[in-house]
């Protein structure tokens, strides 16, 4: 026995949970990237670096104290790339998850149109479609874990499958591939059903939810990497240019100066100059004179990115993702009883009880013996009256 | 007739074991870690808290740091001006006895020769160095901030009259230094130039009280700025007792961000293994249970 309905239900949550554990298998794994909860994240290079500059503020002219503010930029600018790097780490692979899920989703539907073919030829020739019907069932299942997808009846028991933005899946006998093109400017894997690019159309699923992290989560979290790379790195530089170096000269760039676009800064900052004589710490030339020095400090308390300081920027970015994080976990966790409950409310229509079924077997071996002893009662009559006859 | 129920119960009983399995984790996470808040999505909030909190920790420990390689500067400064007022008080001392007329001209002669010394004395002092970098020349730090002429026998200046300042706490600046000009030879009192003056008067004998009175100029104007090092030591020593105390409410607040409970988590470990237990006891109850085919025989 099936109740239509719940098995929708099902199909639904599983989306749901699909895309949401999807979406948390990956973000889990950039959220490690950025725990702060230990200090070993991103902000501990940035207070190391201006605490460098706050040293060199107090001794100015020491070379020692000049190298430690290269080394701590130096540290800072590899815990940027570092960062970047890990991103696009996951980011590849969840690309790679999104063709593996595609293939996925094809075999699927090509078996789902075989055994709709079966349910339709077997209803039309009057045979039992119920095998069929459940293995169906079973298979739009898994399908629903990957995919958002939409039953609708065309007749004859046969089912037309689609996306929920009508991307046809499987029609009748026949099932619609879906295709993967990388994508020309950052090569990621696009998804196409009939020629047509459905990346940002499918809203469910283990597929929705690996779209989800790679062209939204991790891209913006690149993006506010990338402007605070090139927030502070720009900011630093226009200070220390109005200085002067060691030797009395104009100070050049500190960092390697970003794209004017920002894009992509995170991953390519690096610190330009490696001479500590050439780190610009005097305002007027004299090489006791600190006031350049104070100026970079400064930047630590300037808001210069988004209407933020570089370390409250940072933190409102740790904030977005561990809150994105947090509430996916929160809406799997009531997906999941939600799940449950229905099906065991299915599991109430559709399941077996040993019980029932044993009082079921003793009912019918009953009855067959009561019919058995029916037919001996007369078989033995017919035998007295066969023997009447001489 | 009762409403049929699921028959198969092992997804419920399942889902109950992991859940009480999960509590048991997380309890003994935090207590291993002391730690409520292990990886970001614990609670985003406070983790973005903590960013700001060790930011302002990491700066802290930096002031700290600069306070005691200022402390040390200016220790060395103020000890330095504490001899400049030994050198110019015996100068002073000298010179009264000289002004007084009972010297003769070859006592006085040998009293110029130490006045002399005096001011080789004052020279060396005001050329003072800490950690290779002068103290009073300014922010010219690596030149020589005076240089006797030999034939003139004038003092030049060569530092410069700028000073430098350094955060202590946040926006809490400190002037960190007084340019030797303005100590050694400035318009209310130049001190090389009220030895040399009295070196000249005991050497002649002429105006040597006002040469005197020169040289008690240049004192009182040491004396006045020795007064700037004696109050920044003073306030780094403000700034450091308000820097620790800092560190204390960062640390606090950091606990109470991320901090846990270690009765609560214990008793929450010890409800979870209870839960577990009873949840696996109750599943091997339920499993089995007879059903109506054992017993037909």
């Amino acid at each position: 026995m099936r109740d239509s309905i719940l098995d929708l239900r099902v199909n639904q949550e599983t989306q749901q949970q699909g895309k949401l554990n999807a979406f948390l298998g990956s973000a889990q794994q950039i959220q490690a990237l950025f725990n702060e909860t230990s200090g070993t994240g991103l902000q501990s290079s940035l207070t190391a670096f201006f605490s460098s500059l706050s040293q060199l503020s107090a001794n100015p002219s020491d070379l020692n104290v000049r190298q430690g503010v290269l080394s701590a930029a130096q540290n800072l600018a590899g815990a940027f790339n570092q960062s970047s790097a890990n991103l696009t780490t996951v980011q590849r692979n969840v690309d790679l998850g999104v063709s593996q899920s595609v293939t996925q989703v094809n075999t699927l539907t090509a078996q789902i149109a075989t055994v709709n073919a079966q349910v339709a030829a077997a209803q039309l020739s009057g045979q039992n479609a119920g095998p069929f019907v459940d293995q169906r069932q079973q298979l739009i299942n898994q399908l629903s874990n990957l995919v958002d997808v939409s039953e609708i009846d065309a007749g004859n028991g046969s089912l037309t499958l689609t996306t929920s933005s009508g991307a046809p899946l499987v029609v009748g006998g026949q099932s619609f591939q879906l295709t993967t093109q990388p994508d020309p400017t950052n090569g990621l894997q696009h998804v196409f059903s009939q020629g047509v690019d459905i990346t940002t159309e499918l809203t469910a699923g283990q597929l929705a939810g690996q779209l989800q992290i790679r062209d939204q989560e991790i891209s913006s979290l690149q993006n506010s990497l990338d402007a605070l790379a090139s927030g502070l790195a720009t900011a630093v530089n226009t200070q220390h240019k109005a200085g002067f170096d060691l030797n009395g000269a104009a100070g050049g760039n500190f960092f390697v100066p970003p794209p004017a676009s920002g894009a992509g800064a995170a991953s390519s900052v690096t610190v330009a100059i490696s001479d500590p004589t050439k780190i610009a710490a005097s305002a007027s030339g004299a090489v006791g004179d600190n006031a350049s020095a104070n100026a970079i400090l400064a930047l630590q308390n300037q808001t210069m990115i988004s209407g933020q300081t570089p370390v409250n920027f940072y933190s409102t970015v740790v904030f977005k993702l561990g809150n994105a994080i947090s509430s996916a976990q929160t809406e799997q966790q009531s997906g999941g009883l939600v799940l449950s409950q229905i099906q065991n409310l299915q599991g109430g229509i559709s399941g077996v009880d040993i019980n029932e079924e044993a009082a079921n077997l003793i009912r019918f071996q009953n009855a067959y013996q009561a019919s058995a002893q029916v037919s001996s009662v007369i078989n033995a009559l017919l035998q007295t009256t066969i023997n009447l006859i001489p | 007739m009762s409403i049929r129920l699921d028959p198969n119960l092992l997804p419920d009983l399942l889902t109950a074991v992991q859940q009480s399995e999960q509590n048991m984790n997380i309890a003994t996470q935090q207590l291993a870690s002391g730690r409520s808040v292990n990886q970001l999505s614990d609670d985003p909030a406070a983790v973005a808290a903590l960013v700001g909190n060790h930011d302002r920790a990491g700066q802290d420990d930096q002031f700290v740091r600069n306070v005691s390689s200022l402390q040390a500067r200016f220790q060395v400064a103020d000890s330095t001006l504490s001899n400049v007022v030994t050198v110019l008080t015996r100068a002073v001392t000298i010179g009264t006895e000289g002004a007084n007329g009972t010297l003769s001209a070859s006592d006085r002669q040998a009293v110029a020769g130490e006045v002399q010394g005096l001011t080789s004395q004052l020279l060396s002092l005001a050329n003072t160095s800490y950690q290779g970098t002068y103290i009073f020349s300014g922010t010219a730090v690596k030149t020589q901030p005076f240089t006797l002429n030999t034939t003139t026998n004038a003092v030049a200046y060569n530092g410069d009259g700028n000073t430098t300042s350094v955060e202590l706490s946040s926006g809490n600046p400190i002037n960190t230094n007084v340019p030797g000009s303005q100590v050694f030879q400035n318009g209310s009192g130049n001190a090389f130039g009220a030895l040399q003056n009295l070196n000249a008067a005991l050497l002649s004998g002429n105006n040597i009280g006002a040469a005197v009175t020169q040289v008690q100029d240049a004192l009182s104007q040491v004396s006045t700025q020795r007064v700037f090092y004696g109050n920044a030591l003073n306030q780094i020593t403000l700034s450091e007792s308000f820097l620790s105390q800092e560190k204390v409410n960062l640390s606090s607040q950091e606990n109470s961000l991320v901090g846990v409970d270690p009765a609560k988590a214990a008793s929450d470990l010890v409800q979870a293994q209870v839960a577990n237990q009873a949840i696996l006891a109750a599943s091997g109850r339920v499993l089995s249970l007879p059903t109506l085919l054992s017993f037909l025989k």
